[in-house]
């Protein structure tokens, strides 16, 4: 694992606790729960046209956010490395929702949306304690992020949207880390982290490239 | 009002200090922005909804923090119950041992935030939902998620080191929520985005636990 995500793990619960992870499965939760029903109307209201250039800069921040986040869970789901019914879970269930999240912030923004980046996730989607840990981090990270942003947006209805993503975000950390056996409210307060702080902590990770990559530790599959 | 942690901003203001009282109806008449005053009467009986737009203001911080006490005063009576009836077991008993001094300090922060604003706490009454594990887990469950979506409805009514101090506080209760769901084998964010609910619905919905004497 690489050792920079341990900058993520903010009470060194994750540092504490070892890959082992629940042997109970927990197969029941959420089946259907996310499904696609839960399309977000909830920036409708605010086309980006009439949104102010702070507030664009924020979403679009939100958004690269979110993609690093979909495109990882999403890859993880499609590499079928993942053996654990927890890690398949996980990757199952957040990957559904924060692709939501994407789609309902890339409606938002419209033509002002940043391209998605392309992404090296370093193994982290194919190996069951990388995973969970890698997920953790982003998910304890994006309540961070959102927190940090919620104050300076200026439209009502967009501040509205972005708390009420911001407390999904908690709750994915909170599962997460239960899920990995590890505490899931680790203090009173969430502390937010300001945006320099935030790209400074994914520029670390190295997980944003500037090609997109095929690389991966498996052998490719072919199926011809 | 101070706050207690260090965010861009702490304006200091004063409002006209608030009636106190101890009754539970006084507790619950929040007054809706510029809209007078809100009985839990009212609430049940009228049927729409009233939109809560309003401009955030430090009078109106003060009314939107209490409302935040009530919440958070109900969950650490709820989870201090709990524990003091002694029938929770496993990790039921580890939750409730962690999330109430969790809420105890989201109290101290509000209370500390409103200092003489803040209103007296109404007296509890939780029946079989403390002494009942399934009960207990199904109320927790309810009360943090309701906690949530009235943090959610709030946000916009807040001034700037307002929001902040709420925004460190309802992630925290999200994480509760999410936390009791996975120990009860539910979706830990059943919809994509957490649901606002109005102070309006909320405090109808306390009403309906019956847990508020």
């Amino acid at each position: 694992m690489d050792t920079h995500l341990e900058q993520f793990d903010r009470d060194g619960a994750l540092r504490e606790t070892e890959a082992a992870l629940p042997a109970e499965t927990r197969r029941d939760l959420l089946l259907g729960a996310l499904a696609g029903g839960t399309a977000l109307a909830l920036f409708a209201s605010e086309p980006a046209s009439s949104a102010t250039k702070g507030d664009v800069a924020i979403l679009n921040y939100a958004l690269v956010l979110e993609y690093l986040q979909s495109s990882f869970y999403t890859e993880a789901e499609r590499r079928k490395a993942l053996r654990t019914a927890t890690a398949k879970q996980t990757a199952r269930v957040l990957g559904s929702v924060e692709r939501a999240h994407v789609a309902a912030l890339e409606q938002a923004l419209g033509s002002a949306a940043v391209k998605r980046p392309f992404f090296d996730f370093r193994g982290t989607t194919e190996n069951e304690d990388a995973f969970i840990r890698t997920g953790v981090a982003f998910e304890d990270l994006g309540a961070a992020a959102y927190k940090g942003q919620a104050y300076r947006i200026q439209s009502k209805a967009l501040l509205q949207a972005a708390i009420s993503i911001h407390s999904v975000e908690a709750r994915h950390a909170a599962w997460i880390r239960y899920l990995a056996g590890t505490t899931p409210a680790s203090s009173a307060f969430d502390e937010p982290k300001t945006m320099a702080q935030v790209n400074r902590l994914v520029a670390s990770t190295g997980f944003i490239v500037r090609r997109p990559t095929t690389r991966s530790r498996r052998r490719p599959r072919f199926t011809g | 009002m101070r706050w207690a942690g260090s965010g861009p901003a702490r304006k200091g203001f004063t409002v006209a200090t608030e009636h106190s009282t101890a009754s539970r109806s006084g507790f619950l008449r929040l007054g809706l922005a510029g809209a007078g005053t809100l009985s839990l009467g009212a609430v049940l009986a009228s049927g729409a909804p009233r939109a809560e737009a309003a401009s955030p203001s430090p009078a109106l911080d003060v009314q939107v923090l209490n409302y935040a006490l009530l919440l958070e005063e109900l969950q650490v009576a709820f989870y201090a119950a709990a524990l003091d009836r002694g029938k929770l077991r496993g990790e039921l008993r580890d939750f409730a041992r962690v999330v109430v001094e969790h809420e105890r300090e989201h109290v101290g922060l509000l209370r500390g935030a409103l200092g003489a604003k803040a209103r007296k706490v109404p007296r509890f009454s939780f029946g079989a939902a403390v002494s009942n594990p399934r009960r207990f887990a199904a109320t927790a469950l309810e009360l943090e998620d309701l906690g949530v979506a009235a943090y959610n409805g709030q946000a916009a009514n807040l001034t700037r080191g307002a929001l902040i101090a709420a925004a460190r506080i309802v992630s925290v209760d999200a994480r509760h929520a999410a936390w009791i769901r996975a120990i009860e084998n539910r979706p830990p964010s059943p919809q994509a985005t957490d649901p606002a609910k109005t102070r309006r619905k909320v405090l109808a919905e306390v009403d309906r636990t019956g847990f508020v004497r």
